[in-house]
């Protein structure tokens, strides 16, 4: 059974549907990436998840227990918050001993065991030797590491971080990213984290959700979720550049612009569609080429294409060429509703 | 009139009993949205504590203004009877609210009092407007140091100053004249307004400003027409407290001003109402409370405001 | 556009220069109140050294002697210490209050609204209104709360407190204190509580939630993060009451005038009374000046206490 269930949980804010009808189930140990555009939810579905906001409908299971109606000190989770929120009056010692000190009740702490457990976990995360000082006193990269091991003393559940990387610097970033991959998977602990930068999704998920307008639009992992997307929504959302879509009369269909390759260069060109591309314009991203054109019979659909700097095909402005994109890396959606529909016969469109 | 006779009648029964409706009001309204669960139930016997504590507080603050409601209606005969009960045994009467507009010099304390608060507004705003500006954003370090030393300006008290005071207005042949409440007020209205406008300026993007810098303005019009009209709101809430502070004022009021006829109300309610030994009540208590609920309203009004702005004032930056 | 010339001439952009303007726009501001308040506090100290009086204009200097007179007088002494009595006993009720108060304004509840407005009347109202309310409430023969002691028993031939009527709020030297006090914190609290409302409300919501998920409950949120962390924001909220308490006289001015003999007499009340209605200038100044070095090293010590707690 699964640690974490939500059913059907929704939140209304007055008229805003914040979250609006979830179904999850995350499972002991793993990493669960929730990944949405701002504005879609995720920081209300989590700060549910934690108890810090009543659904609006719903249920929560944690451990098999339902959880709705408990406040976050019954449920045994913890949370990171995008800002820290280390206490500034505490030194480092003090903020990681506070959740237990304040559960030392229900759990009977006593102040040896409360020290130990404190030492435990800085130890872990490296933070040994900082913990006198106070969080200004701290690097960004530093204030997050207590944050986490603050998180993490209780020994809780489920982890929830809520784009605990957001305030650092981009180099810092990807450092603290390896290292709370690496320290999840050590310490096994099931870790819920919300992110709006889709390489963090990727990188650190076992599997991602994605969300939109308060509405899960799919889960999976990393590689399910960039190969076989469930609608049009998920396709652009993962990838940069996003995924080229075009419309015809009865469906529309998309292809990665790293999948749009000259005909010369395409592995296997028969199981390939051919369309006539026209360039308009080329960017040299150095390790890439990235053309701007449109395909022959979508003139108004801007569409990408990314090639490998290092193949010498000459690739000019204003010219016409074949590109191949192999049958399997198309595909298609309903026009209405925007859902992947299966293989559909290309003739009328190319 | 036969309203308020009726009010004042039933003055306690009507408290309780509209206070009794509200509650069972709100109970119901919970009830319908929640049921009448025992949840509901429990939840209203674990919140009733904490309106106990309000009410105290409330009845604590609000009873002399509800004694100065109750008894401003009261014929001397009813008033000065033993025991001095809070019901009316002889009918209500208006006369001596009448009186204190006919036969005092109250509407004079009034208008003294608006046209001192009128002047020492807008001498503050002027003084106060841009010295805030430059604390906020033009000054560094010494411009901090300013601030503070403002700060300790503030904190001056008047009980120190009352009696240098008084012989500089003397020379100054300004006793008993409004000139000089006028011109000794801003010496704690523009501290307290620049501490607070400072806030509110600080709470306008640096941005905006300087996308004026670069349409073509210099600072000063940045000051002018970016910063001063977004910064209204907080400015109107000085203007409100800038003014009560002029108006409570009583020792320079009491010590500049000795005739009746131009002293301010914060002064002239207390000492001109009185004669001798003998106290007006009804009007008295009436003059009191006839400045004190406008006063409340604006103060209530506008306290998010201060409370904004004092904490934006607060703020290291 | 800017020629050459313009460019070399730093008058010609004198209105953009950030320094150049500051300047310009607190001088004013800052000269008008440093002569307002510098002024006479220098000449308050001169006052204090030298023999003027009402009728005599001409400043001669005799040295300490009348701040020993000041000393000496037993009047003076009582009244001294009824000054730092009250300011220090209301300070403690102000404080409790207002504590109470802020915490339950911060939260959300029915019937907020009305319940801030009656709160904040107190504060509205000018204190020497507020206070002639009082005088009625504590009138020697008709007071409303000897009524309501009497009608339960504690008062009249069989009372408790008293077999007489009336208590006497103001003629009774006990009770007489209780009353200034009383009306002191009465209508100090609410202002402190604005204060203490701006402290707890500029608490970032994220580390309360923290709190919240870390376990904490009321109590251990309320002593161990929210009041630490408006920790300075209350010595603020202190300081200000103190000061304004220690500097005014309204409140006794229009209950006691002081009375009964001396027990509600303060600095600035006796000063007042000295200074300007027995015309004494001087000793009245040097009354007011006597509790100064206190009020300033109290002043100074809040304001490093409150800079020194680290907060953010
Ligand atoms: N307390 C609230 N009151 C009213 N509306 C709210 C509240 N909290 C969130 N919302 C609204 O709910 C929606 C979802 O907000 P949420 O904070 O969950 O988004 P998010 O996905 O975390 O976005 P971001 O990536 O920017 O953090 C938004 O439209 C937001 O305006
Ligand atoms: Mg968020």
């Amino acid at each position: 059974m699964s640690l974490v269930e939500l059913q059907g949980i929704k939140k209304f804010f007055d008229d805003v549907r914040a979250v609006d009808g979830i179904e999850l189930e995350i499972e002991n140990g793993e990493f669960l990436v929730i990944l949405g555009p701002s504005g879609c939810g995720k920081t209300t579905l989590m700060r549910m998840i934690a108890g810090l906001e009543k659904p609006t409908a719903g249920q929560i299971f944690i451990g098999g227990e339902d959880v709705t109606a408990l406040p976050p000190r019954k449920r045994g989770v913890s949370m990171v918050f995008q800002s820290y929120a280390l206490y500034p009056h505490m030194n480092v010692f003090n903020n990681i001993a506070f959740p237990l000190k304040a559960q030392s009740r229900e759990k009977k702490y006593d102040k040896r065991a409360i020290r130990d457990k404190v030492e435990n976990t800085a130890r872990l995360l490296e933070i040994d030797m900082l913990l006198d000082r106070r969080p200004r006193q701290l690097s960004g990269g530093q204030r997050q590491r207590v944050a986490i091991a603050r998180a993490m003393v209780t020994q809780p559940a489920v982890l929830l971080l809520d784009e605990p990387l957001s305030n650092l610097d981009a180099k810092l970033r990807a450092n603290a990213r390896d290292e709370l991959k690496e320290f999840q998977r050590s310490s096994n602990i099931t870790a819920v984290f919300v992110t709006h930068d889709q390489i963090e999704a990727m990188g650190l998920g076992d599997r991602i959700v994605v969300m939109s307008h308060g509405k899960i639009q799919q889960i999976g992992t990393p590689q399910l979720i960039y190969d076989d997307p469930a609608n049009e929504f998920v396709a652009t959302f993962l990838g940069s550049p996003s995924m080229n879509i075009l419309r015809s009369d009865a469906f529309s269909f998309g292809f990665r612009p790293e999948n749009f390759l000259p005909k010369t260069l395409a592995d296997n060109p028969e199981n390939s569609r051919i369309f006539h591309y026209y360039v308009k314009r080329v960017e040299y991203l150095g390790s890439d080429r990235l053309l701007y054109g449109y395909v022959h019979g979508h003139d108004n659909e801007l569409t990408l294409a990314k090639v490998p700097s290092n193949v010498r095909v000459s690739l000019d402005v204003d010219c016409d060429y074949e590109f191949a994109v192999h049958n399997s890396d198309i595909k298609f959606f309903d026009k209405q509703s925007g859902q992947r529909i299966e293989e559909q016969n290309l003739q009328g469109v190319v | 009139m036969a309203l308020l006779i009726w009010i004042l009648q039933n003055f306690w029964s009507l408290l309780v009993l509209s206070f009794a409706t509200l509650v069972g009001l709100r109970i119901a309204y919970r009830f319908r949205k929640y049921g009448a669960t025992r949840a509901e139930l429990s939840h209203i016997l674990r919140r009733s504590p904490f309106y106990l504590v309000v009410l105290i507080f409330c009845f604590f603050a609000a009873a002399p203004f509800m004694i100065m409601f109750l008894h401003s209606f009261k014929v001397d005969g009813d008033l000065y009877r033993r025991p001095q009960p809070f019901i009316y045994r002889q009918d209500p009467t208006l006369e001596h609210l009448e009186s204190l507009f006919t036969n005092t010099a109250y509407l004079d304390f009034i208008r003294n009092s608006v046209v001192v608060g009128v002047a020492v507004v807008i001498i503050t705003l002027i003084l106060a407007l841009p010295a805030a500006y430059a604390l906020a954003r033009l000054t560094g370090r010494w411009g901090e140091r300013a601030g503070i030393l403002m700060f300790l300006v503030y904190l001056v008290p008047p009980t120190l100053l009352f009696i240098p005071m008084f012989r500089i207005v003397v020379m100054l042949g300004l006793k008993d004249s409004p000139l000089a409440l006028i011109v000794v007020y801003p010496s704690f209205t523009v501290p307290f307004s620049m501490w607070l406008l400072q806030g509110f300026f600080k709470a306008v993007p640096p941005e905006l400003e300087e996308a004026a810098l670069v349409d073509g303005y210099n600072r000063v019009e940045a000051f002018l027409r970016v910063v001063l009209p977004l910064s209204l709101p907080g400015i109107i809430s000085t203007i409100v407290f800038t003014f009560t502070l002029t108006l409570h004022e009583f020792i320079y009021a009491l010590v500049f001003i000795t005739n009746t006829s131009r002293r301010t109300l914060s002064v002239g309610v207390p000492t001109e109402l009185i004669l001798g030994d003998v106290y007006f009540w009804q009007p008295l208590l009436a003059a009191a409370l006839i400045i004190a609920i406008p006063v409340g309203f604006a103060y209530n009004l506008f306290l998010d405001s201060l409370v904004q702005g004092f904490t934006m004032g607060a703020v290291k930056g | 556009m800017a020629s050459a010339s313009d460019v070399l001439n730093p008058r010609r952009y004198f209105m953009d220069d950030r320094r150049f303007v500051g300047v310009m726009f607190l001088a004013p501001a800052l000269l008008y109140i440093l002569l307002l308040v510098g002024l006479p506090f220098l000449l308050a100290i001169a006052f204090g050294f030298s023999d003027v009086t009402v009728g005599n204009t001409e400043l001669n200097f005799i040295g300490f002697d009348n701040f020993v007179a000041v000393w000496e007088n037993d009047i003076f002494r009582q009244v001294f210490g009824n000054t730092v009595m009250f300011t220090l006993v209301s300070q403690v009720f102000i404080l409790i209050f207002a504590n109470i108060l802020a915490i339950i304004f911060t939260q959300e509840f029915t019937g907020k609204w009305f319940a801030r407005f009656i709160f904040i009347l107190p504060w509205a109202t000018p204190v020497s209104l507020a206070a002639i309310g009082w005088l009625w409430m504590f009138d020697t023969k008709y007071s409303p709360i000897d009524y309501l002691l009497l009608q339960t028993g504690f008062l009249g031939p069989k009372g408790i407190l008293s077999n007489s009527r009336n208590l006497y709020w103001l003629a009774n030297p006990v009770l007489s204190q209780i009353s200034v006090i009383f009306v002191q914190v009465w209508r100090m609290t609410p202002l402190a509580t604005v204060i203490l409302m701006a402290g707890l409300s500029s608490i970032p919501t994220d580390i309360l939630d923290q709190a919240e998920v870390d376990g904490s409950r009321f109590m251990r949120t309320l002593l161990q993060i929210k009041l630490p962390l408006i920790l300075p924001i209350m010595v603020i909220a202190l300081l200000f009451s103190m000061i304004t308490m220690f500097g005014d006289m309204t409140v006794v001015y229009v209950l006691t005038r002081g009375g009964p003999v001396d027990y509600t007499r303060i600095i600035g009340l006796y000063s007042f009374q000295i200074g300007i209605e027995g015309g004494n200038l001087a000793q009245g100044a040097a009354m007011a000046l006597f509790a100064f070095p206190l009020l300033l090293a109290l002043a100074l010590l809040m304001l490093r206490t409150a800079s020194r707690a680290e907060v953010r």
